[in-house]
């Protein structure tokens, strides 16, 4: 499971963390092919399944199926139920929304080439800077893609594509037995449903590591707080000498480049330039806590603090 | 974070370790969205609320803790009142001369989601109705899962859901299940705990049956195979699922044997009628502590703090509940509605006690729930304008993603509300199965932010009156502190604080008296006439039409006598037609005297036009 992180597609761009390989069906035994204190790369194997025999299969047995690491790093330990832990220091993304389970692939920019879509290889983590659409996702999955990122995604495309009801499958109570019903293409939106491109900082970090090797976790769990996030190991080059995580002030200060998550303003994102001293009452006749934004137009607008996150 | 502060004249000059004669009292509320703290404290010898602050909760991060979100919230204290009371990230304790710490921390807690208890064994209808019962007032849910030969055997109609092979038309004779779709049922029903992933299991039965014990041989078997398939599954290898055993006497020796180190186990009385709800109620409450709030993050810092062990906030409010109706000799309802709860109270003068604590339905993350419960339709109802299936599903969805953000817009604001109601009328529906139909309030008592911060106190009692739908007479109060769930536990070790700070804060927003009269309305007619004698002597008379609601001036700390005559077919408590005069005086309110003459049950116009028309003249006359 993924660990949990408050929402707001945020983008860190050097941080360490721990996580947790493994393969989260219910119907395979997983093995550890690692130990604790190894090296592994990204591309590693490191967790064999063990599927169970179907009952009057006359095929010969497949070759084992194995799982890679998605991430450089070091194997902190193996968990009972056949997990790797990895601590590795990486790129990270978190998403507003997401679905699908732990998958690793080569991160592709989409890049249409004139009015048509360059070709997209079988296996890559595919990243939409802007709105992704039914058509999109139907289109990923024929094509191999493993995973998504997109900017937002419509509920409605996004329920007919998953087949499920959205409320539903972000409140299971068993999370791995929501996402083991979901088709095979995890899924990853920065900023939610709707029709909004993801933040030109957050495309800006994806496409200098395109080509890498990524895990996308598309778990989203109102009811354990979990949100899907991107990883990216850093190369080598990049986590030698000297290297210090970014610091990512998530405070509300003057200044602040921040973004409205709810409401008939949501998705706009502005500078924070003053803060009310006292309660201020919306159209709504609600009172609160509020600060008014400098939009990239010049115009202003009021918002209420708690429906506002900061954003890089 | 919101900050409201009071007006106080600073702190007693003494403190002490003695609770009961605190000067200063911490009050923290923990729930599933914010963090409520207040400062309780003494002004002119009387217990008064001095500050309050609110804070989002926090313990969905990495290496989170509760505690962060309580210490924020009394940072916004001390900014209002100069005090310092946390230092180092500890709470200073206790009250020093310069007024800085604090004598006491209470706190009650609903975040970490609601217990789930998988009821087992020989689960009958009426079992199963009485588990629910006896966890009705806890934060908890219960999933009826009856052993495979007690479904195979005693209600085999069910097979149709999940064994396989039989159509739910197709008759079945008792035992007539076949080997094959005896192993499905097992499989369902693993799948099925492994779905629910439940904090304990009730094993309930007895076995004056035809099985013997089987079925309680079988729970103990489901149990065992759910501890096993949810270990593998368990980060550290390992799943906990104690068990309450409440079936046959002569059984317990050895269900303790046969899960002897698969889980621990707690016997109770044998559940049979409603009078062992008591012991089941107490052993779930017991487990509801251990294995969902200690394993809050940051309990144990909270634990520390305190002078009291953390309680749940439906358990805190209970003893209010129960304290009001039995103090003021009268009926009290009380609901709050929550982020993801929504609970309704009812406590009746002579100690009858009904709690309802509808787990994860709410106004926050339990959007979804009312959303599919009731469906779009339902909620539109409630709307004074056109709306799509889109938008309410959008709106619910953002917000339980979101369930901090505040409504900035009319539509937004009428949206919350419409989903308040729902709630309420679903958490009321759930209480008159539990044969409390006919509990008439003298007190409804309002408290959740969805109410306490209703921009207009209008708004806070129409919801009232359309989502109880009270009948006869009844008195309205808001509590906008949101300290009534809380003073329950403050009463547990300061008692008189706990009542003060009730009389002087908590309920001091009365929204007014309400008459409600009932039965069979004549349409386009007067329903009631009402005589009103105010304390300076004036009169005033109203004729009030079926189908309206109308609002007589009595402001607050106003009195006056009244006088209802109902039409021949309509009743305000005393039987049809049957003129009431109040022997004492009522009390006015922020709304005025109410007459609802709408009709129960509440009734909407099938036009569309004329429905929002309706609502919109509703909400105008009462000031919503």
């Amino acid at each position: 499971m993924a660990m949990a992180y408050p929402p707001g597609g945020s983008a860190v761009p050097r941080i360490e963390v721990q996580r947790e390989r493994r393969f989260a069906g219910h119907n395979a035994r997983s093995i550890p092919l690692v130990y604790a204190g190894q090296e592994v790369l990204a591309d590693q194997p490191v967790i064999r399944l063990e599927l169970p025999d179907q009952p009057g299969s006359q095929s010969q047995p497949d070759a084992p199926v194995v799982i890679p690491a998605g991430l450089r790093g070091r194997v902190m330990k193996t968990t009972a139920r056949g997990g790797v832990i990895i601590q590795t220091r990486a790129a990270l993304l978190t998403g507003n929304i997401g679905a699908g389970q732990q998958v690793a692939g080569f991160l592709t920019v989409w890049q249409p080439v004139g009015s048509r879509p360059s070709p997209v290889p079988a296996g890559a983590i595919l990243v939409i800077p802007g709105p992704a659409s039914f058509a999109m996702l139907r289109q990923a999955i024929a094509s191999g893609v493993v995973g998504i990122v997109a900017g937002s995604i419509e509920m409605r495309d996004l329920e007919g594509f998953l087949g499920v009801d959205m409320f539903d499958l972000f409140n299971s109570v068993d999370v791995d037995m929501a996402q083991a019903s979901l088709p095979s293409l995890t899924l990853l939106f920065t900023e939610g449903f709707g029709s909004v491109s993801m933040l030109p900082s957050t495309l800006q970090l994806l496409t200098r590591y395109q080509g890498s090797i990524a895990l996308l976790s598309g778990v989203t769990s109102t009811l354990y707080a979990l949100y899907p996030e991107l990883l990216i190991s850093l190369p080598e080059a990049e986590t030698r000498d000297n290297w210090q995580p970014s610091s990512f002030d998530t405070s509300l200060r003057l200044g602040a480049r921040v973004r409205v998550r709810f409401g008939t303003n949501a998705g706009a994102t502005g500078d924070i330039d003053y803060f009310f001293v006292h309660q201020h009452r919306f159209v709504s006749g609600v009172q609160g806590r509020a600060v008014r934004l400098r939009l990239a137009d010049g115009t202003t607008l009021i918002a209420p603090i708690m429906n506002i996150e900061r954003i890089p | 974070m919101q900050t409201e502060p009071y007006l106080g004249e600073g702190p007693g000059s003494t403190s002490s370790q003695n609770p009961a004669a605190a000067s200063s009292i911490l009050v923290a509320d923990c729930g599933a969205t914010f963090t409520k703290v207040s400062l309780l404290g003494l002004v002119e010898g009387q217990y008064r609320l001095i500050a309050r602050g609110v804070s989002p909760t926090t313990t969905s991060g990495p290496n989170e803790s509760v505690t962060r979100g309580i210490i924020q919230a009394i940072n916004e204290i001390e900014y209002v009142t100069g005090r310092h009371f946390v230092a180092d990230g500890q709470i200073v304790t206790p009250e020093g001369p310069s007024g800085d710490g604090v004598d006491l921390l209470v706190s009650t807690m609903s975040v970490g989601g609601p217990m789930r208890l998988a009821v087992l064994g020989g689960v009958t209808k009426e079992l199963e109705t009485l588990a629910a019962q006896a966890v009705s007032g806890l934060h908890a849910e219960t999933c009826a899962i009856p052993a495979p030969a007690y479904r195979a055997t005693m209600a085999p109609e069910m097979l149709a859901v999940g064994a396989g092979g039989r159509s739910a038309s197709s008759p079945a004779q008792p035992g007539s299940w076949t080997p094959e779709q005896v192993s499905a049922e097992w499989e369902r029903q693993i799948a099925r705990m492994r779905e629910l992933r439940p904090h304990a299991a009730l094993i309930v039965g007895s076995v004056d049956n035809p099985l013997g014990a089987t079925a309680l041989q079988e729970a103990c078997q489901l149990v065992m195979q759910t501890v096993k398939a949810l270990s593998q599954q368990a980060e550290g290898g390992s799943y906990q699922l104690p068990v309450i055993y409440a079936g046959a006497p002569q059984f317990v020796e050895a269900v303790r044997r046969m899960l002897n180190g698969h889980a621990e186990v707690t016997r109770v009385d044998t559940l049979l009628s409603q009078a062992q709800l008591g012991p089941v109620s107490m052993a779930a409450s017991a487990l509801y502590e251990r294995d969902v709030l200690r394993r809050v993050p940051g309990y144990d810092t909270l634990r520390s703090w305190s002078n009291s062990i953390p309680v749940g906030t439906a358990s805190s409010l209970s003893s209010l509940v129960r304290f009001l109706a039995q103090h003021y000799a009268m009926n009290v309802t009380a609901v709050d509605v929550g982020s993801n709860t929504t609970t309704l109270m009812m406590a009746g003068e002579r100690g009858e006690f009904i709690p309802l604590v509808n787990t994860g339905v709410g106004v926050g993350s339990g959007l979804s729930a009312i959303l599919q419960q009731v469906g779009v339709q339902r909620i539109a109802r409630w709307l004074p304008f056109t709306t799509s299936e889109d938008e309410l599903r959008q709106f619910a969805m953002n917000h339980m993603l979101h369930p901090q953000s505040l409504p900035t817009s009319q539509r937004e604001l009428h949206m919350f509300q419409a989903f308040a109601r729902e709630a309420i009328l679903l958490t009321r529906d759930a209480a008159k199965g539990e044969n409390f139909g006919q509990f008439e309030a003298d007190l409804i008592l309002a408290t959740g932010g969805v109410l306490a911060h209703t921009p207009k106190f209008g708004q806070a009692a129409l919801m009232l009156l359309d989502a109880l739908q009270p009948r006869g007479v009844t008195s309205l109060v808001l509590d906008r502190t949101m300290l009534i769930s809380q003073l329950g536990a403050v009463a547990t070790v300061a008692p008189v604080a706990a009542v003060q700070v009730n009389e002087n804060d908590a309920v001091m927003h009365r929204l007014g008296t309400c008459v409600v009269p009932f039965g069979d309305l004549p349409p386009g007619q007067t329903a009631i006439r009402v005589g009103v004698e105010y304390s300076n002597g004036r009169q005033v008379t109203a004729e009030v039409m079926s189908g309206s609601i109308e609002i007589i001036p009595l402001k607050l700390n106003e009195q006056a006598l009244l006088t209802l005559y109902p039409a021949p077919s309509v009743d305000v408590g005393l039987g049809p037609g049957e003129r009431a005069r109040a022997a004492e005086e009522i009390d006015g309110g922020l709304v005025g005297l109410i007459i609802d003459a709408r009709g129960r049950p509440l009734a909407f116009p099938a036009d569309e036009t004329e429905r929002q028309a309706r609502l919109l003249q509703w909400m105008q006359i009462i000031g919503a």
